[in-house]
């Protein structure tokens, strides 16, 4: 298991193995690596398994934490780097095995049917309103679908209102844009909405749309009502039966 | 645009033999990919023939227009997608014809997802659960949705959608080339930009590696083939249950603008005429 070794003056201090859990490092006692030490903020960073890869990131310390002698924000750890906070420093360990996040462990798990295989309309139907009458949201079973669309509240578009029917929606002045920008100076591509299994989903284009007031970081899920705003648009998301 | 494209497809680390088969028609701009499934080797022969039948049909529509369409494409698509839809639908009678005349393939089927490219605009065509992807302002989109019966139940509302990738019946599919005569094709058009990065990939690779290390490697690997190169070993080092198949397109940036010719390399396109489109 990997593990950091707090470290002063070359001597050992403290070992904490790394878990599933973030390890909390700084100056506060109910930090899993506490450092006393005054240069130390109360939560100064934490360290984490993010997608198999351990990350460091600071959390706002005043005096920063810093990986093999350069200031991070974030930063991916590798087996031997040094974290120093303050005089103390953080012998990275990643030699040992990572544990396996959520993330990674459903990739790893393989699928107990190897073979694929392909239903027929009927065996499917049947499944399906099995899977439905089992599942605790019916939302299937009344048959019911829900439309997403876009209805425009403000801001130069081509129409008042869409349906999103594509897996990728385009919002910019492209002539292929399923939401049309007009006006001087509009990105062919501001920003664009992209239809998973699980949702609908906001990402950047050229610009960094806002939703609800704040900006977007990466792709976010959209719920029934978000305001969207880009470029001068300001979109309503909204599910319609 | 310019377009770059690199593909390879891999036995995994615990099949086998290899049912995916792809090919990349660079003249055409034009990428094919399927995942055959059926026993002995049929799943192989059911792949080849869709790739087989996808490109022939897309070359013959290409050269003659008037070339018969099968299926029935919507109005509003241009000719390209109308073509590569059709395509499609042939692959899926030519694969049930062929299963018909040698009763030992019975059961043969296959997933396809198939990308055309004609300037900016991207058609795709896709049955199964290989999928598409457009890696585009830094996060992927996907293209497709998966054919399968686990994903029907994440559209429902049944499962969530970590629920549906640690289950047991992932492989359970709802609609694959050569299970019935009539069969639904997801087709649609896609505006293409520059930098975008189209990916098509099996479940090989989807199912063993996150989302967000396929964007990454995209993001850091700027040759095509390295790039596919890479997604394949990391499917490996996830274990390589299933054979892996990647293709990877990278939509260059446009030329033409008004202080292009500072960029590097204009100059030397425009030596030969032969930079973009």
């Amino acid at each position: 298991m990997a593990k950091l070794s707090l470290m002063f003056q070359n001597k050992l201090v403290k070992e904490v193995p790394i878990g599933n859990r973030p390890v909390g490092i700084g100056r506060s006692p109910d930090n899993d690596l506490p450092v006393d030490n005054l240069a130390v903020s109360n939560h100064h960073a934490r360290v984490y398994f993010e997608a198999g890869r351990l990350i460091v990131e600071d959390l706002d310390s005043l005096n920063g934490t810093f990986v093999n002698d350069l200031r991070v924000e974030r930063a991916t750890l590798h087996d031997g780097d040094s974290i120093w906070i303050g005089k103390h420093h953080i012998k990275v360990d990643a030699s040992g095995d990572a544990p396996i996040p959520v993330e990674t462990r459903r990739k790893t798990s393989a699928p107990s049917i190897n073979e694929t295989m392909v239903l027929d309309t009927k065996e499917r139907r049947n499944m399906l309103q099995q899977a439905a009458a089992m599942g605790e949201r019916s939302q299937f079973a009344g048959g019911r679908l829900r439309m997403p669309t876009i209805t425009v509240l403000g801001g130069n578009s081509d129409q008042k209102e869409y349906l999103i029917t594509n897996k990728l929606t385009v919002i910019g002045k492209s002539k292929m844009a399923t939401i049309k920008l007009r006006g001087w100076f509009k990105p062919e591509l501001a920003a664009q909405i992209n239809q998973r299994d699980d949702g609908y989903y906001l990402g950047p284009g050229t610009k960094t749309p806002h939703v609800n007031g704040k900006p977007i970081q990466g792709s976010v899920r959209l719920n029934d009502g978000d305001i969207i705003e880009v470029c001068g648009l300001r979109l309503n998301f909204m599910f319609r039966e | 645009m310019q377009i770059v494209s690199g593909g390879v497809t891999d036995v995994g680390r615990v099949r086998s033999n290899n049912e995916d088969c792809f090919r990349i028609v660079e003249p055409l701009h034009l990428f094919v990919l399927a995942d055959g499934m059926g026993g002995e080797a049929h799943g192989e022969i059911a792949s080849a023939m869709a790739v087989e039948t996808v490109v022939k049909h897309c070359y013959e529509g290409n050269n003659n227009p008037a070339t018969t369409l099968y299926g029935a494409p919507k109005p509003a698509w241009s000719d390209k997608t109308k073509r590569l839809c059709s395509a499609v639908h042939l692959a899926n009678s030519k694969i049930l014809q062929s299963a018909q005349e040698h009763p030992e393939q019975k059961g043969m089927g296959a997933t396809l997802t198939a990308a055309w490219i004609d300037g900016n605009c991207l058609s795709i065509s896709h049955v199964g659960d290989s999928r598409a992807y457009l890696l585009r302002g830094g996060s992927l989109q996907q293209l497709t949705c998966d054919h399968s019966l686990v994903a029907e139940q994440v559209r429902h509302g049944i499962l969530s959608a970590v629920e549906a990738e640690r289950s047991e019946m992932q492989s359970v599919l709802l609609r694959a080339l050569g299970s019935e005569p009539q069969i639904e094709i997801d087709t649609e058009e896609h505006a293409l930009f520059a930098r975008d990065i189209l990916l098509l990939c099996s479940d090989g690779l989807t199912r063993m590696v996150i989302e967000p290390e396929i964007a990454g490697t995209l993001q850091v690997e700027p040759d095509a083939n390295r790039a596919a190169n890479k997604l394949v070993e990391l499917a490996n080092d996830a274990g390589g249950a299933d054979n892996i198949t990647v293709i990877v397109v990278r939509i260059g940036a446009v030329s033409k603008g008004w202080f292009s010719w500072l960029r590097p390399g204009a100059r030397r396109n425009a030596g030969n005429g032969s930079g973009g489109k």
